[in-house]
């Protein structure tokens, strides 16, 4: 049986991002149901303009440099990574009405969806995250 | 023409980019082909162990050159498991019975890259990745001295030689990563 990975993201910084997407291709790569539910502060991460430009948290803007000498990708290069190895993105309705956000500022190919839609893919997952 | 074992190139990708590359690589291979990942990316070997358990490939080792790993995968070959090996013979016996008698027969099975780069004299080059195709080269009733780079695959060869037959097995530990240090030396270099 297919091992299911569900994961929440409710932070939107870049670390918050590596977590999610790093977790999420790693995952789909190992051939698990992947599915990330976008909620709150989150929804940055998918989101067309932000997901490119995501803040480091105060304080620890010197990883910058850490980030270019490790070669590690580019969060919208995880994005489409992750959309390539089949990763599913739900984007929170609730966030959205709240923040006036419609699904043509987010990257193409993700669902709307409540709480309940996540839940429902959840309830039958293997690992469970909350980032 | 022996062939080439498929060859990964992920050096200087941070985690998850080598196990996404291997991923991919290996889909586009056949069942038993064997793929070479190249990384730098030091928790690759831990990875890449998992990743294969749970993918359904053998993990034949890891090979480390200067800050490169090899890493070595046998597609859809979970159920090779190092259960019953055949028996073992230190190197330096092994050695010792080679300047003794030049008419061993002897089995690099690494991949034609690492056996170019050195290997014993008279050693038949029969990669893991085509022994299958050119077993019938070797006599079941011979001595059959098998040699990699660590002993892993060497010993996986053995496995499967003795599956198919043959009787007079002899898995040379640790090969040719200690060996190499006396071709520095000038000595048994072919």
């Amino acid at each position: 049986m297919t091992t299911r990975t569900a994961i929440i993201a409710a932070n939107g910084e870049l670390f918050d991002a590596y977590k999610v997407f790093n977790i999420a291709t790693a995952a789909a790569a190992s051939e698990h149901e992947v599915t990330i539910f976008f909620t709150f502060e989150g929804l940055n991460l998918i989101h067309k303009q932000a997901s490119a430009n995501l803040p480091l948290p105060k304080g620890k803007e010197h990883f910058a440099e850490g980030f270019k000498n490790a070669n590690v990708p580019s969060i919208p290069e995880l994005i489409a990574m992750s959309q390539e190895l089949g990763v599913k993105f739900i984007a929170c309705q609730m966030t959205m009405d709240v923040m006036g956000l419609e699904v043509d500022a987010f990257v193409d190919g993700i669902d709307v969806g409540g709480a309940v839609t996540f839940l429902e893919f959840a309830k039958e997952a293997d690992v469970t995250l909350t980032f | 023409m022996m062939e080439t074992a498929h060859i990964l190139d992920a050096k200087g990708l941070a985690c998850p980019m080598p196990i996404v590359r291997t991923r991919k690589a290996i889909q586009g291979l056949s069942p038993g082909d064997v793929l070479e990942v190249l990384a730098t990316d030091k928790g690759s070997t831990a990875d890449i162990k998992a990743w294969a358990a749970s993918s359904g490939h053998a993990y034949l080792g890891t090979e480390t050159e200067a800050d490169v790993l090899h890493h070595f995968l046998k597609k859809d070959s979970a159920q090779i498991e190092v259960k019953e090996g055949i028996p073992v013979m230190d190197l330096k016996t092994f050695v010792k019975k080679v300047d003794e008698d030049k008419s061993l027969t002897i089995v690099d099975v690494r991949e034609e890259r690492e056996y170019h780069e050195g290997h014993f004299p008279g050693a038949l080059h029969i990669p893991l990745s085509e022994k299958e195709s050119q077993m019938h080269e070797l006599n079941k009733s011979e001595d059959i001295y098998l040699i990699c780079q660590t002993g892993r695959r060497s010993g996986i060869a053995g496995i499967q030689l003795a599956e198919n037959g043959f009787k007079n097995l002899y898995n040379v530990v640790p090969g040719m990563t200690e060996w190499t240090k006396q071709t520095k030396k000038g000595e048994l270099k072919s």
